[in-house]
């Protein structure tokens, strides 16, 4: 992880008139990750990959894609770079296979052969002579994948990437980028709300509110911040007094029941194996233990409730 | 940067639009070269004919309320026709070359459907979104701009070549294929009667006409690009053309209006000796037409490349 990163936030600002739309972003993104931008509606993420990609101006700070600036070094910066950026606009009015050669005219080095390559990697082959305005959105969004990979980026930037994918889609659609980055060494920019898909998907995260980056770290360290999780232990009923007495021994608080015979614990993974060991010595029955996951959709909630 | 006109090109050819347009020029075209040559019938006293038409030049001289272009058109074709009789020289017989040149008017239907391609060009992306994916690529804005200028430019020029090709075989099947040769009676700049060549008038009207197509086409380009409005930029072009043409009269009233493009728009009045003030020549209106055609590609490439894209 020492050779430079793919792209270089260096206190990247956005301000239209007197609003500061994005503020102060600075982190890297190595080569090889898939990174996933969060956020809720208006945070500034569209704004945030317009101007990774030059579509708007940077008013303060730079980008910097493969070490070359995006608003000095346009032509070498985006050379780099394969995107979607909102939908998949395409040419309604031209086939898929046109779409493509359009844009592979506009990239040195784009073969006929690369152009038949794409169109299989993302399952387009049977429609890829239709013109566009009859494709569903799924489709369209495949070509949009397809256009953004054409000229083999080294960073690839989508903005909601699995909408309109039926799941099966979204499947296949989360493995090929997960190839792409751990195999051909793409780092991956993913902005989504889907955020069960992020979790899925992701390498890293990072959560933009209010134009500001409030959080940026692991997906793991991210679910898993503050390191103690909710245990739910589930017990003989009618033991349900001796299991609460033995367990606030260990002066561990425990969460109001929901059920009869369950008892809601917060603890840190290395005391599961130890509150085990006490009921089943004291006899009493267990009938599972479950470690109640926090998903990103809670953390990110959570995340974004408070900062309101 | 071929690649990109090619590209622009090809968006042009694969919409339904460019070709009903075409169709319709096509159409036109024929249509119009068929009425024409219903309407004319070869003389047989062309003398007889010629002292009839001097005649009827001199009434309507004598319409005191005639306006000034009518006027000077009725005195060029006044003079003609005497110098005809005068020095025995009849009007070609019908041929496809002289019939090329009576249809000047066809010229403005080459702008009007430039205009409609020329508007959507820019302004047709930004709203098809078709911009973002169209600017993220390793081309600087100006060729971007430029290649789509050129696009349409090239598409103009197919339109004003099928139309004399088409006026031409139509009119060709009527009167043979006609003797490049054929020369008539033309009035110079000084206003003097002189023997042209036929074909070679009509080169110089339809080669010259580019230059107000150029300015229409710049001026919808300029609009789709400054407003990212096809609508608008096909609505505001065509009402310029249609308010610039009634503004050739007004020119001969006030001098000041002799630099605007209006009265420079229309090079058949030069063939025919028309100009809307008589110190106007077609040096004076070429080059008004060029300053406003580089200050319309000056003014869409600075809106374009500064723009930020969000849309």
């Amino acid at each position: 992880m020492n050779q430079t990163p793919v792209v270089q936030f260096q206190h990247a600002m956005k301000r239209i008139g007197k609003r500061t739309i994005v503020n102060d972003l600075s982190f890297d993104i190595q080569a090889g990750e898939v990174f996933g931008f969060l956020g809720p509606n208006g945070a500034g993420k569209t704004t945030t990959i317009r101007m990774m990609v030059g579509l708007i101006k940077i008013s303060q700070g730079d980008i910097l894609i493969k070490g070359h600036s995006i608003s000095k070094d346009f032509n070498k910066a985006i050379r780099n770079v394969g995107a979607i950026v909102e939908n998949p606009d395409l040419y309604k009015y031209l086939t898929g296979y046109q779409n493509l050669k359009h844009y592979a005219r506009m990239v040195p080095g784009v073969t006929k052969a690369r152009i038949e390559e794409i169109v299989g990697i993302v399952g387009l082959r049977d429609r890829i002579h239709d013109k566009v305005k009859t494709y569903s959105l799924g489709m369209r969004q495949r070509l949009g994948i397809a256009q953004a990979l054409l000229h083999r980026p080294s960073l690839l930037i989508l903005d909601e990437p699995t909408n309109g994918l039926d799941p099966a889609g979204i499947h296949e659609l989360r493995n090929y980028l997960k190839r792409l980055a751990h195999e051909e060494s793409v780092a991956v920019f993913v902005s989504s709300h889907l955020l069960s898909e992020m979790e899925l998907m992701c390498d890293r995260v990072g959560v933009l509110q209010n134009g500001k980056l409030v959080r940026i770290q692991s997906i793991q360290d991210f679910v898993h911040d503050g390191g103690s999780s909710l245990v739910c232990v589930t017990v003989e009923s009618s033991q349900v007094e001796q299991a609460k007495r033995l367990i606030a021994t260990l002066k561990k608080e425990i969460l109001p029941i929901r059920q009869p015979g369950q008892l809601l614990i917060p603890l840190n993974k290395d005391e599961i194996p130890t509150v085990n060991k006490l009921l089943m010595q004291a006899g009493i029955q267990i009938y599972s233990i479950q470690v109640q996951e926090q998903t990103l959709e809670d953390k990110f909630l959570e995340l974004t409730e408070e900062r309101k | 940067m071929i690649g990109l006109v090619a590209n622009e090109s090809m968006k042009i050819y694969s919409r339904k639009l460019t070709w009903i347009l075409l169709l319709l020029l096509f159409a036109i075209t024929i249509g119009s070269s068929i009425l024409g040559t219903i309407n004319n019938t070869n003389a047989t006293d062309w003398r007889a004919e010629t002292t009839q038409l001097v005649h009827q030049y001199e009434d309507r001289l004598k319409i005191t309320e005639l306006s000034p272009t009518l006027r000077t058109d009725a005195e060029n074709k006044l003079k003609i026709a005497k110098y005809r009789l005068e020095n025995d020289f009849p009007a070609p017989s019908n041929n496809p070359w002289s019939a090329l040149l009576t249809f000047s008017g066809l010229i403005e239907m080459v702008i009007v459907f430039a205009i409609v391609i020329a508007a959507d060009i820019v302004a047709g992306e930004y709203t098809a979104g078709t911009m973002k994916l169209l600017l993220i690529r390793p081309h600087n804005r100006a060729k971007i701009l430029f290649s789509k200028y050129i696009a349409v430019s090239l598409f103009a020029i197919v339109m004003l070549a099928l139309l004399a090709v088409c006026g031409y075989a139509t009119n060709a099947l009527f009167y043979g294929l006609g003797d490049i040769h054929t020369t008539d009676l033309f009035l110079n700049q000084q206003g003097q009667v002189v023997q042209l060549n036929v074909l070679m008038q009509g080169i110089k009207m339809y080669g010259l006409s580019l230059f107000p197509i150029m300015s229409y086409v710049t001026l919808a380009f300029a609009i789709s690009t400054v407003l990212r409005n096809s609508a608008l930029a096909i609505g505001i072009s065509l009402f310029i053309m249609i308010v610039g043409n009634s503004m050739i009269e007004a020119t001969a009233k006030m001098e000041w209006l002799k630099y605007l493009p209006f009265a420079n728009s229309d090079m058949s009045l030069y063939i025919f000796h028309l100009p809307a003030r008589p110190e106007m020549t077609l040096n004076f209106s070429i080059t008004v037409l060029l300053v406003y055609i580089v200050a319309l590609i000056l003014l869409s490439w600075n809106v374009f490349k500064k723009r930020d894209v969000s849309i």
